[in-house]
């Protein structure tokens, strides 16, 4: 069996491997965009925040890709897939011909098309490259401007603070990670961001750079100027579908899969950022694109192409992440829709702090949230993947937590 | 391989297996001097409150696969199959709470230790003792157990001996058949209850 795998962030590596131990005699081809071997994303911001240092990162071994008999392809784009003659193709080159084909192509990170975006020192925060660029001549940073307060915004807002580095955020919403957190939980965050000397303007946005060829100063949407000489844009991600015939591939959003993270052809698989699924609490395709469901994903995507036939229950938002001594963990629907027959829990404890938000429909957890005394939030996600009706006395041990 | 195995019916929620946890855990490795230590050494096994108030002693399955193994960002959970044990590599460890969010059984804490570099806060959970085990000590939790409910055996055996005494429960004496005709049945009960008899004896 001839296995082609486009990307080489954790689904593509997850399924690889995958794919070799159920099969020891496969071909297996993988391409990589980022030439560098695999490594673990999400603790990039650790690397601006100068926790660890790049070595740290590796997920694998340097060997990791012989040694498991993978012919990587490193720092290749895929630029078409044709369908019909199960190939892929960079540029002008040769096909190359697959019988599964595993597309893992991750997300890139949204551009924003303003005058000035081309400017030195305005950067994404999705690579180790990105995280590189930024570092260089770190030290002579005297402002940075972070625009967007979802999570890459935040963390990058988090890691700059931690070098002493004076940040200003920009955010459209009133408070942080408001896709992740409700009012009052991203109220107890903004406080805390503040308090450590973030400077936060809510319902902002830049509307054009200046500079000779860094960046200098921003323009505001409220007319105003702010001198800056570092940018992090963290405008959320797209999933990395451009290469994808539309016409042939179901892509909504992401590519669309089934339960065996199969796209609408059979043979061709995706996992990852760039797949969407059924979302386990929405019911309906979402794209959760968090490291531990694209892991999930591959080793999925992996065992299906190998031949043995399994399926994924669905995918599950959730997030943890600790702002100073505040800790903070999300999963699920935290934010429902007004009377839709939800019903929602929460405790505040102003003075410790603490604060708990549960919601839940039927009976079943569909999502929390909580502030600090985060230890035992595991037992809640598994609570949300088993969907399982909590009886009274059940619930009261939620009140109570 | 001889596994810690929680019969939680038995579980009175004495908290002893916590402080001996801690004790074993301790650079003294006794408990009045390891009240005095820097860090204080904390349990990895906990007693919470199950339905109805009572105790259950919750502690690391060591799975298989291990969720938190597989949600490690920097790659610090480990797997030492010759003890079936689950590790934590401390320096490798960020603090990120991923495995907190990972463990469906939440038996993962984040605090100072005296086996993690000094000041630093990392994941610790249940090592299984593995350095008492390496001495042919039983887990310090098992040693101190008094109602039965930790038991140090081969999950096997374990598994084996529950299914005898829920099966004496279902049938607890061989049944008495007035006519001949059930002869034999009966002599197969007889015969299953003495060889049950002789091997809760040995």
């Amino acid at each position: 069996m001839n296995h082609v795998i486009i990307g080489n962030g954790i689904a593509g590596i997850q399924a690889a491997e995958t794919i070799r131990y159920l099969d020891p005699t496969a071909f297996i081809t993988l391409f990589a965009a980022e030439s560098h071997p695999p490594y673990c994303r999400p603790m990039i911001s650790l690397m601006l925040e100068g926790r660890i240092s790049s070595d740290r990162l590796a997920i694998r071994n340097p060997h990791f890709y012989d040694d498991l008999q993978i012919r990587s392809i490193a720092g290749a784009y895929v630029t078409s897939i044709d369908v019909d003659a199960h190939a892929v193709t960079i540029d002008d080159h040769e096909p190359i011909f697959f019988d599964r084909l595993l597309i893992a192509t991750g997300a890139d990170p949204r551009t924003m098309k303003i005058p000035g975006h081309a400017l030195n020192n305005i950067f994404p925060m999705r690579t180790v490259s990105h995280v590189e660029n930024m570092l260089t001549d770190i030290s002579t940073a005297r402002h940075a401007l972070v625009l967007g307060g979802g999570l890459v915004g935040f963390k990058a807002a988090y890691g700059l603070m931690r070098r002493n580095i004076p940040v200003t955020m920009l955010i459209r919403s009133e408070y942080p990670l408001s896709m992740q957190v409700d009012d009052i939980a991203g109220g107890m965050i903004l406080d805390r961001l503040k308090a450590n000397g973030l400077t936060v303007r809510t319902g902002i946005d830049a509307l054009a750079f200046e500079g000779d060829s860094r960046v200098r100063e921003a323009h505001l949407s409220d007319g105003s100027v702010l001198a800056c000489d570092r940018v992090i844009v963290g405008k959320g991600v797209q999933p990395a579908v451009g290469f994808i015939p539309k016409d042939r591939i179901p892509v909504d959003l992401g590519v669309l899969v089934n339960t065996n993270m199969e796209t609408g052809i059979p043979g061709i698989y995706a996992a990852g950022d760039v797949a969407e699924c059924i979302d386990r609490v929405r019911q309906c395709p979402w794209i959760n694109a968090i490291w531990p469901e694209a892991a999930m994903q591959g080793r999925v995507a992996g065992m299906n192409m190998a031949g043995r036939t399994v399926s994924y229950p669905g995918s599950l938002g959730r997030n943890v992440i600790r702002i100073f001594d505040l800790d903070v963990m999300t999963a699920g629907l935290i934010n429902p829709e007004p009377d839709d027959g939800y019903q929602i829990y929460s405790r505040i404890e102003p003075r410790l702090p603490v604060y708990r938000k549960f919601v839940l429909k039927d009976n079943r957890l569909l999502g929390f949230i909580l502030i600090n005394r985060i230890e035992t939030g595991g037992r809640l996600v598994s609570l949300i993947q088993r969907q399982f009706p909590l009886s009274a006395s059940e619930m009261g041990i939620l009140k109570t937590l | 391989m001889k596994q810690v195995v929680v019969h939680p019916e038995k579980c009175v929620g004495c908290m002893q297996c916590m402080t001996a946890c801690a004790t074993a855990h301790s650079v003294s490795l006794s408990l009045f001097s390891a009240t005095q230590e820097k860090p204080l050494p904390k349990p990895r096994i906990h007693i919470g409150a199950s339905l109805y108030g009572r105790g259950f002693p919750n502690r690391c399955r060591h799975c298989d696969p291990a969720p938190c193994l597989l949600a490690c960002l920097p790659g610090a959970i480990y797997r030492k199959p010759a003890t079936a044990t689950v590790l934590i590599n401390p320096d490798l460890c960020i603090n990120c709470a991923s495995c907190a969010m990972a463990c469906p059984f939440g038996v993962i804490r984040y605090h100072e230790d005296n086996w993690a570099p000094p000041g630093k806060t990392v994941a610790i959970k249940c090592d299984n003792c593995i350095s008492r085990q390496a001495v042919g000590l039983v887990p310090a939790c098992v040693e101190m157990c008094k109602s039965g409910a930790l038991t140090f055996e081969p999950v096997a055996e374990a598994q084996n001996r529950k299914t005898r005494e829920i099966t004496q429960t279902i049938w607890p004496e061989p049944v008495t058949v007035a006519t001949g005709k059930f002869d034999g049945f009966e002599l197969l009960q007889a015969i299953k209850k003495s060889q049950h008899n002789l091997a809760t004896a040995c």
